[in-house]
């Protein structure tokens, strides 16, 4: 594609990145106590507090100090935890590639589901079944995730003895793999909420599709419907849902979030969770920071994924 | 009456629709006839039912619609069969060419894949068998350099050639029936005239039967044997195409062929020379250029054109797609801002002024644009409609001044006072755009800039609402710029034309010097490629044509 | 959350929009949207008059009635304290409906200011305020709320506050995209060639046109607010007992799930399941009526 629209995409992707931090700067400094409590801790003295003002230089305009906030960010430095002891960027880089398997795997449980769900219910449009599945889609998007993962330990880890209740334990990636089973009931957790969404939004795409003149062309003819179907439509209603996965990745990292604390998911989600009951803030604001950038990055991808399969925007002809 | 040589019979066809509102029958006790080798033209205006009596021949009416009657296709009743049936017949047996090339292919293939389908849609060949055939075909229906644009997306062609690859699509296996459903309606005129001798082409080498389905009279003249007239839903008359043209028995195909405009000789344009040289022109361009885009994709709307209109003269702006026109309206009207050049409106430069001076300058500008739907807003009614501009303008009014106006105005549009308190949603095209007309002279304004205020409306209602434009030009004596891809229309309205291709001005002067007697090499093939709606005349023009 | 399921920001609203008498019965005639209506109807009446039929004390506790099952006496039982679960049922559901009904009318509102105005104004204005909405949607809401909930508790104003912050990002989208497509219509086109003002195209034109899309994105808003509430007491921000709403009564019982007491959430987590479907049914209900932008 085009260098000129990749270069685009990738300094919009950098203005959002900047506005992040000065968000996060922001809360740091909406914090009770102000950034000293935040990195020392509820507990540290009023002394501590000056002496670590001083030091830092806290008493230098905001935008200066934001400033100085961006370099230690540049330099990798996201502040040290201080219910853990150890460095953010530390705990947040061993924590992070777990969450991502947890995301990953639902993200393409829950495509595989919705996709050709909502491609049956656009073809069944109308009739009973595309009534039930829409009602389930409904039921599954208001059902709270931590509500629909109780009930899924309750059904599959104590009626029915088939999965473990807890997600697996480990600390690298490869050792979370050992242990598929436990992984079950979190991907599905955190893939129905996407299948209730993406499930409805292929079923719009395809309808659409399924009205627009191209497909008279094919029927005219003589195409037969499971053709124009697979050959036709599908391909042009993929990508109106490419788009909108780069939307979902904030909602699906917010999903493994409630996950990991409800499968005790060593993840960042639980890390983040932990630190919120301990107010830690340096963890806190650390994976917000990570988070958002990884979102920004993933609806970047999904971006640029969307313009290699749509060969309209290849060109450069937009 | 079945006629056992035609290749399509249809026998009192009816066709209703169920809608949210009710029943709607749009197709009555149509019977006609396609023998091969002949093509038979079905016309009419909108809501006529032709569409459907195409859909019907190919069994692609929606779900629904209701039909009754028989059509048939070399014996098979297409009402009654089945759908797998019909899809052996479709593609191979008849075929159909729709009328929006932009969207008739799939954007997401490559234009030789989607004419390989249709071939293995009906053969049992091999994929690159078929990809070579597809290519011949692109070959046959004129695209240049074909093995290449075969590996094209649809997006890459122009509106011409996507058309064509439909048609190649269409013949790809030698149908015995065409039906067309106005296949040239969205494309330049120029380019029109290479896809009707495309067509015509095809069909005399292998003698397939056409049925083609238009709005546009000068289309049946160029290309049909037979004609049929339809109105409501009904066939009013039929006959040869000289016949039903040059000496229509029905009472409606008078009508419609009067109301048809038509670029000729004959017809009495406007006189140039009636307004005095002297006076300001209300509204002037000079050598403005407008640039849309940055760096490499910038376009270049418009370049360096210069036009002038003076009070009481009717200035036609003519183009096809691309050339600027448009923007040339936009320019007057001060909704895009000229990089190079000045605009005078009234001998001001809106530009140099600000704030409510400017405002008033531009109070003395009066628009009508080309969507009926879009030029009101429907949550007013008519009344507040029309009545805005004397809200935005003449604050110290009362209701009852502005009531007693637009009623006046609403008359003098030949629209009756009731229509005042509807909603523009009740109102058919043609009375959309005479309230658009009603609320653009309201204030009484030196200039009406009219961005092709017909082109979406039927030709009976074209004219007369085309009649009340030039009337109220006579009364009120303001200045028309006059956009439209319209020859005829233009011929018929302007006293001077101004030719615009790809942003530049290719001709300018009387209507009847540049109409009649072209200059520019452009301009003369755009006047030979509009077709007159005479068969004899335009076999002759296309003669002409072809030896050129 | 939220609009993601509905909206295709891509894709314009018709000219013709369907008028009011039309749209009421294409409205009526989709069952869900209508079941929904009656459901949201129903819920609130049961919150706000329930009590008024079946009163309980909500506010003291009574610990020698603690965790029993539903009788005769209590038809849902009582809860770790000793409260009527029913009762606790009806009173966290006008909390739920309030906070939830305000922070989404609230995000709405300040959706639709912020988006009209990037839209209408356009240019750099709007690449600067929609690239400041980019970075609100990377940073997941729940997650900005689990940062506020270590920093304070706040008060049910407070929480309406924060919930409406944190959501007005979606709809000012949504708007944005409208106001765009109504900008281009040719009668503001025609108003401001002939001299009208940019406050008359919004006031008269932009604004009532887009009446129909700002209600269908509330409707959504809605929805998604009070799911969310059903989150915020997960998170440590809900409100304080013996106060209470749907989401804290289904987090208050998640521990009695595995002791078999079903009463304690189940109905809490149907009631917020319910009525979230509702607002959600009568939003898509709303949105094909009205042919509004992202029909499915």
């Amino acid at each position: 594609m085009s260098f000129r629209y990749l270069a685009g995409r990738v300094s919009q992707a950098l203005a959002v990145i900047l506005v992040v931090t000065i968000i996060v700067f922001g809360l740091l400094h909406a914090l009770p106590g102000g950034p000293a409590r935040g990195i020392l801790g509820p507990q540290a003295s009023a002394q501590q507090i000056a002496d670590f003002n001083q030091a830092q230089g806290l008493n230098r305009p905001l935008p200066v100090q934001y400033l100085y906030y961006l370099r230690t960010l540049l330099h990798g430095d996201l502040g040290t935890s201080y219910t853990l002891n150890e460095p953010v960027s530390q705990l947040i880089a061993q924590r992070l590639p777990k969450t991502l398997v947890l995301t990953v795997l639902s993200a393409l449980v829950g495509l595989a589901v919705a996709i050709p769900l909502g491609m049956w219910q656009a073809v069944r449009r109308n009739r009973p079944v595309d009534y039930m599945i829409t009602g389930l889609s409904f039921v599954a998007y208001a059902t709270p995730v931590y509500f629909f993962g109780i009930l899924l330990i309750l059904v599959f880890s104590q009626i029915l003895p088939w999965l473990p209740p807890q997600a697996p334990q480990g600390d690298t990636v490869a050792q979370v793999l050992e242990d598929p089973a436990g992984l079950v009931l979190p991907v599905v957790a955190g893939a129905a909420s996407m299948v209730a969404v993406f499930s409805r939004y292929m079923r719009g795409a395809v309808l659409e599709n399924l009205s627009e003149d191209y497909v008279r062309t094919a029927r005219a003819a003589g195409t037969r419907p499971r053709a124009i179907l697979w050959r036709h439509v599908f391909r042009n209603s993929l990508t109106p849902v490419v788009a909108m996965l780069g939307y979902y990745v904030p909602v699906l990292f917010g999903g493994a979030l409630v996950v990991e604390q409800l499968f005790n998911y060593p993840g960042m989600g639980l890390l983040f969770w932990s630190a919120a009951q301990a107010s830690d803030y340096p963890v806190l604001l650390g994976c917000v920071l990570v988070i958002a950038i990884a979102t920004v990055i993933g609806t970047l991808l999904a971006d640029i994924v969307q313009r290699l399969v749509d060969p309209r925007v290849k060109a450069g002809a937009e | 009456m079945t006629d056992t040589e035609s290749v399509l019979d249809i026998n009192a066809l009816g066709v209703t629709f169920t809608t949210e509102t009710g029943d709607v029958p749009a197709v009555r006790d149509v019977s006609l006839h396609v023998r091969p080798g002949e093509t038979v033209a079905l016309v009419g205006e909108s809501g006529s039912g032709k569409s459907t009596v195409a859909l019907a021949a190919m069994g692609l009416l929606p779900e629904n619609a209701r039909a009754t009657g028989r059509v048939s296709v070399l014996g098979t009743d297409i009402v009654a069969a089945s759908e797998r049936e019909l899809r052996t017949l479709r593609g191979r047996t008849m075929s159909m060419v729709f009328q929006e090339p932009a969207t008739a292919l799939d954007p997401l293939m490559r234009v030789g894949d989607q004419i390989a389908e249709v071939l293995r849609n009906h053969l049992q060949i091999a994929a690159e068998e078929a990809a070579r055939e597809a290519v011949e075909l692109l070959r046959r229906v004129g695209i240049p350099d074909p093995e290449q644009r075969a590996t094209a997306y649809p997006f890459q062609l122009s509106g011409g050639q996507r058309q064509r690859v439909v048609i190649a699509m269409a013949v790809a296996n030698r149908p015995d029936l065409l039906v067309a459903d106005e296949p040239t309606t969205a494309l330049d005129v120029t380019v029109q005239a290479e896809i009707l001798d495309l067509l015509r082409d095809l069909v005399a080498e292998s003698g397939t039967a056409v049925l083609l389905v238009t709005h546009n009279m000068g289309v049946v003249a160029d290309i049909a044997d037979r004609v049929a007239v339809m109105l409501q839903g009904e066939i009013v008359e039929t006959g040869p195409v000289e016949e039903v043209l040059l000496r229509p028995r029905h009472a409606y195909t008078k009508r419609l062929l009067e109301a048809v405009p038509r670029l000729d000789a004959a017809v009495d344009s406007p006189d140039a020379e009636t307004a005095p040289a002297t006076s300001t022109p209300v509204i002037e361009l000079r050598d403005v250029s407008v640039v849309f885009g940055r760096g490499r994709r910038a376009v270049r709307a418009l370049d360096g054109v210069s036009l002038t209109v003076a009070p009481g003269e009717t200035v036609g702006v003519i183009g096809e797609s691309g050339s600027g026109k448009s923007t040339a309206a936009r320019v007057a009207l001060g909704l895009v801002p000229p990089a190079t050049g000045q605009v005078a409106l009234f001998g001001t430069d809106p530009a140099r002024i600000r704030g409510r001076a400017r405002r008033a300058l531009r109070s003395g500008v009066g628009v009508v644009l080309q969507d009926p739907v879009a030029s009101l807003d429907a949550r007013m009614t008519v009344a507040q409609c029309v009545a805005e501009p004397l809200r935005v303008h003449r604050r110290g009014m009362s209701a009852q001044e502005r009531r007693d106006l637009v009623a006046e105005y609403l008359e003098r549009v030949r629209l009756p006072r009731a229509l005042a308190s509807r909603s523009p949603r009740e109102l058919s095209g043609g009375q959309r755009q005479r309230v658009s007309l009603a609320r653009a002279l309201v204030l009484a304004p030196r200039l009406l800039v009219a961005d092709e205020p017909t082109s979406a409306l039927d030709v009976s209602v074209q004219r007369s609402v085309l009649a009340v434009i030039a009337e109220l030009q006579q009364e009120f004596g303001f200045g028309c710029l006059f956009v439209s891809h319209d020859l005829a229309v233009v011929q018929d309205v302007a006293h001077r034309v101004v030719v615009l291709h790809a942003g530049r001005v290719e001709e300018q002067g009387s209507t009847t010097a540049a109409l009649l007697h072209p200059t520019s090499e452009y301009t003369q093939r755009l006047v030979a490629a509009v077709p007159l709606p005479d068969p004899v005349a335009q076999r002759e023009r296309r003669a002409l044509r072809s030896a050129q | 959350m939220s609009v993601l399921i509905h909206a295709d920001p891509a894709e314009p609203t018709p000219a013709n929009v369907p008028g009011a008498r039309l749209g009421l019965r294409r409205f009526t005639r989709n069952r869900f949207a209508v079941a929904g209506l009656v459901v949201i109807v129903f819920l609130i009446l049961f919150c706000f008059l329930g009590p008024v039929i079946y009163p309980t004390d909500q506010i003291h506790t009574a610990l020698t009635q603690v965790n029993l099952a539903p009788s005769a006496a209590h038809l849902l039982g009582t809860d770790a304290v000793g409260r009527d679960e029913l009762g606790r049922l009806m009173y966290g559901g006008k909390t739920s409906l309030i906070v939830g009904l305000a922070a989404g009318l609230l995000a709405t509102l300040i959706g639709t200011l912020w988006g009209a105005a990037a839209g209408y104004a356009g240019g750099w204005v709007d690449a600067v305020m929609m690239r400041i909405v980019d970075a609100g949607i990377a940073i997941p809401a729940l997650f900005i709320l689990l940062v506020v909930s270590a920093i304070t508790t706040p008060g049910v104003p407070g929480l309406v506050l924060i919930l409406g912050l944190v959501s007005w990002l979606v709809p000012s989208r949504l708007v944005r995209a409208e106001t765009l497509t109504l900008k281009n219509r040719d009668y503001v086109l025609t108003l401001r060639a002939i001299g009208g003002t940019h406050s008359r195209a919004i006031t008269r034109h932009i604004l009532p046109n887009a009446v129909s899309t700002i209600v269908v994105a509330a409707t959504f808003q809605v929805a998604d607010a009070i799911l969310l509430v059903a989150y915020v007491s997960y998170l440590g921000l809900g409100v304080q007992p013996p106060q209470t709403d749907w989401g804290g009564m289904l987090s208050a019982g998640l521990t009695a799930a595995y002791s078999g007491r079903w009463w304690l959430i189940l109905p809490p987590g149907l009631a917020v399941i319910l009525v979230v479907c509702a607002f959600n049914a009568v939003g898509d209900g709303l949105r094909d009526a009205f042919a509004v932008r992202g029909r499915s």
